[in-house]
């Protein structure tokens, strides 16, 4: 099994290179034009000389997602556990979160733009507020879906709130929590990048393509899309990845939905 | 009433699994089974029996060996067989009436057609009223009966079934083989039937072919001379039982030892 | 036993208790929330009495909301439609055979990875800046999320539905048509639901940069920040989360007359 995936592997990064060598040739030979779609050969250039710079535009989009995301992760995770523990208070907030939950956060651009200008403060802002919903949503789900029996288990021996909170509440709504997080994250980094597109004054990867984009430095633009594929292919395949095997897989709680 | 026409030949099978590691499921297999017969393939966990009854079906091609039904080989999937799966398989986006039709409609029978005839079975199975229904709201018992109409309908020669009320509760169970029993009695089809209940296998066969642990070969054929229906609590019943019992049980500790590995 | 249609009165009955469950919260929060603003505690937060005031007057006195909704919803169609067709006939393809899955499903997680803004400013260059590059959009958003759920769905469909249809006597066409492809609906139609918010938001992003096109609601909040015109933004935002959360029950509405319906989903 694992050998035939390791095949494909290797087949995709093949295609993926046969791609790149078909463009540069198209390019070349003016099958496409290289005033839209740049060429490979170009591209490998601009990481080369400008590496430092897209370091660090990389580095402040990375600042932006963690800081936002953990603040997001925090008040969402409190809150969520406040509201499944309330059959009231879940019903009544449901409808709202799930109704704010929809608004993609570009489209909160301009709102916040005029209230906390161009910048951090609207990037963060939006970013904590794209990442919250998903989060508070499902830890609220997971503390709602508990088995009673678990909770009359430890009540039987002797568990006394904070102890119930702590050892039945908290490890069972773990998981929801973590598909929160995933779905939060995702929604949190797509959101950055946009927002950049608009509101960002000099740095950020968002800032960097959309300013290329603007002097029609089509090279930077592609170097862009693909710097954001191998960045945030690492995030969520990789680094996730590791999370969930060391927690939900161990534990064997529940088979994840896709994002 | 048996005639010594042999509907089945299985000839020298073997079947290897490639992958993570080898696994020899049947090595030299041979039986024959005669038409009309109720033939049991009995045998512990993990002996390879669900796999030839797979290799009977087509749904697998054996390694090496020869299979012959009517005296033609055997290649792939055909409606000259029925198949009764222990899971049930049924499709869970049609009603009972559709998923039995299914096979009719394959046939080129008309829709009108299809579905008288799979009327008749449902009532036979004892599901009438219930042709409507999706699966999802059928209780075990129900589905199976459902998987036995959708593989008799078009009239196969051969009934294969792959322990097929494995998943039903002892009750159910016992209800089933009965109903089974005077299911067949009326059409007297070649049946090859796959349980790891000895019971079960005294019950219903005309011949128990008893398998050994794996690799599976044949240990030996018990053959079941009792009048039908037949009573669990004959002292008969009983003496059958022990010989086969005999047959099996040096092969489950075997089969025991394997799962551990 | 089985399911029968519920009668129509309670069908009714739920639906309204529903309702009102519903839109409690809101009851609630929106004078609250008019208390705020027309006391000025947070500056520039428009009133919903002023929000309101601005829908009735795009709505019906300059009669551009209509406009607004008919240019988006026009390319959320088209782009969606495209999306659908072109994601279930790839994904059918890749899911079939086992070699040609494996080499494409590491290259759609990677594309997947991309955040459907980012394509564009590509777009935008090679379309140019009106329509095509919104439906473009709305499509790219779509289309790689239907393609997975049409490639995991067809790899999950239980191995002896295919043998239950093999050996009544299917060929390969008909075991596709007849038992793979409803075996699949159980990925393909969430996967369709998630799509519809992928493409809706991409939408919404994409209007908002495209410079050349009118109508469209991305629109219309963009428009609105050059005059600094607050209630606009406001009702756009109300407007495009309405709508999204539209789109989504009228999938989770065709979920139940199916998956559901026939008890194909496993979880929640």
């Amino acid at each position: 099994m694992d050998f035939r995936k390791k095949i494909g592997s290797f087949l995709a990064i093949t295609i993926i290179l046969l791609f790149f060598f078909i463009w540069e040739l198209f390019s070349n030979y003016e099958i496409i034009q290289i005033a839209l779609f740049s060429k490979p050969s170009l591209i490998f250039g601009e990481i080369l000389e400008n590496s430092i710079e897209i370091i660090a535009h990389l580095l402040v989009t990375l600042y932006r997602l963690v800081l936002s995301f953990f603040i997001a992760m925090f008040i969402g995770i409190f809150f969520g556990m406040i509201m499944g523990y309330s059959r009231y208070v879940y019903r009544f907030f449901n409808p709202l979160i799930t109704t704010l939950m929809a608004i993609p956060g570009i489209a909160m651009a301009p709102v916040f733009i005029i209230w906390f200008g161009f910048g951090d403060p609207t990037i963060l802002s939006i970013g904590i507020i794209v990442a919250f919903f998903p989060i508070v949503y499902n830890s609220a789900i997971g503390v709602r879906s508990i088995d009673k029996n678990h909770v009359n288990a430890a009540k039987i021996m002797g568990a006394n709130k904070k102890h119930l909170f702590l050892k039945v509440y908290l490890p069972h709504s773990f998981t929801y929590i973590i598909i929160g997080i995933k779905l939060g994250l995702a929604r949190c980094w797509r959101t950055v990048i946009a927002v950049e597109f608009i509101a960002a004054t000099g740095f950020g990867l968002g800032y960097w393509i959309w300013d290329a984009y603007e002097y029609l430095n089509v090279t930077i633009v592609y170097t862009g899309i693909i710097i954001l594929a191998i960045v945030f292919f690492t995030i969520e395949k990789v680094i996730i990845r590791e999370v969930e095997k060391r927690t939900i897989d161990k534990w064997g709680v529940l088979h994840e939905q896709e994002s | 009433m048996k005639t010594n026409h042999e509907k089945i030949e299985i000839k020298n099978i073997n079947k290897t699994f490639e992958g993570g590691h080898k696994v020899v499921a049947l090595e030299n297999l041979n039986i024959n089974i005669n038409d009309n017969e109720f033939a049991i393939v009995l045998g512990p966990s993990g002996c390879g029996k669900s796999t030839l009854l797979y290799l009977l079906a087509g749904f697998e091609r054996p390694t090496s060996g020869k299979i012959l039904l009517d005296g033609k080989p055997i290649k792939k999937p055909s409606p000259n067989r029925g198949f009764v799966f222990q899971d049930f398989a049924l499709y869970p986006w049609k009603t009972v009436l559709k998923n039995i039709a299914f096979g009719l409609e394959l046939k080129g029978v008309s829709k009108k057609e299809a579905a008288e005839k799979s009327m008749e079975y449902i009532k036979m199975v004892g599901l009438e009223g219930f042709e409507h229904a999706y699966p999802h709201t059928l209780s075990g018992g129900m589905k199976q009966r459902v998987g036995i109409a959708r593989a008799l309908v078009y009239d196969p020669e051969v009934l294969l079934m792959d322990e097929p009320f494995g998943a039903l509760d002892a009750q159910t169970r016992k209800q089933m083989q009965m109903e089974l029993e005077s299911i067949w009695e009326k059409t007297k089809k070649t049946v090859v039937f796959v349980t790891h209940s000895v019971i079960e296998a005294v019950f219903l066969a005309d011949r128990i072919f008893v398998m050994t642990a794996r690799p599976g070969k044949i240990k030996g054929i018990v053959e079941v001379n009792l009048p039908r229906p037949r009573d669990y609590t004959d002292k008969d019943f009983l003496k059958v039982r022990e010989k086969v019992l005999e047959l099996l049980e040096s092969e489950v500790e075997k089969s025991m030892h394997q799962e551990q590995e | 036993m089985y399911c029968t249609n519920k009668n129509l009165k309670e069908t009714i009955k739920t639906t309204l208790k529903n309702t009102l469950i519903f839109i409690l919260p809101f009851l609630v929060v929106i004078p609250f929330w008019e208390v705020i603003s027309q006391l000025n505690i947070i500056a520039q937060l428009p009133a919903p009495s002023e929000i309101f005031e601005k829908f009735l007057y795009m709505a019906f006195e300059i009669d551009v909301l209509t406009q607004h909704l008919i240019g988006s919803i026009y390319r959320l169609i088209i782009g969606y439609i495209l999306a659908v067709t072109f994601g279930i006939f790839l994904g059918t393809i890749i899911g079939l055979k086992k070699i040609i899955s494996d080499i494409f499903t590491p290259i759609l997680s990677l594309l997947i990875s991309i955040p459907t803004i980012a394509w564009v400013p590509v777009l935008l260059i090679t379309l140019g800046l009106g329509d095509e590059t919104v439906i473009a959009a709305v499509f790219l958003g779509g289309f790689f999320t239907i393609t997975y759920s049409v490639i995991h769905g067809i790899k999950t469909v239980n191995k002896n539905l295919i043998n239950a249809g093999k050996i009544a006597g299917a060929g390969k066409y008909k075991l596709f048509e007849s038992v793979l492809l409803p075996g699949s609906l159980v990925s393909l139609i969430p996967g369709l639901r998630l799509a519809i918010g992928y493409s809706w938001r991409a939408l919404v992003g994409a209007e908002m940069l495209a410079a050349m096109i009118r109508w469209g609601v991305g629109k219309m909040i963009f428009t609105a920040r050059m005059s600094n015109v607050v209630e606009t933004m406001f009702l756009g935002l109300v407007i495009i989360g309405i709508a999204g959360l539209l789109l989504d029950r009228l999938l989770l509405y065709i979920e139940y007359r199916t998956v559901v319906k026939w008890g194909m989903v496993t979880e929640g």
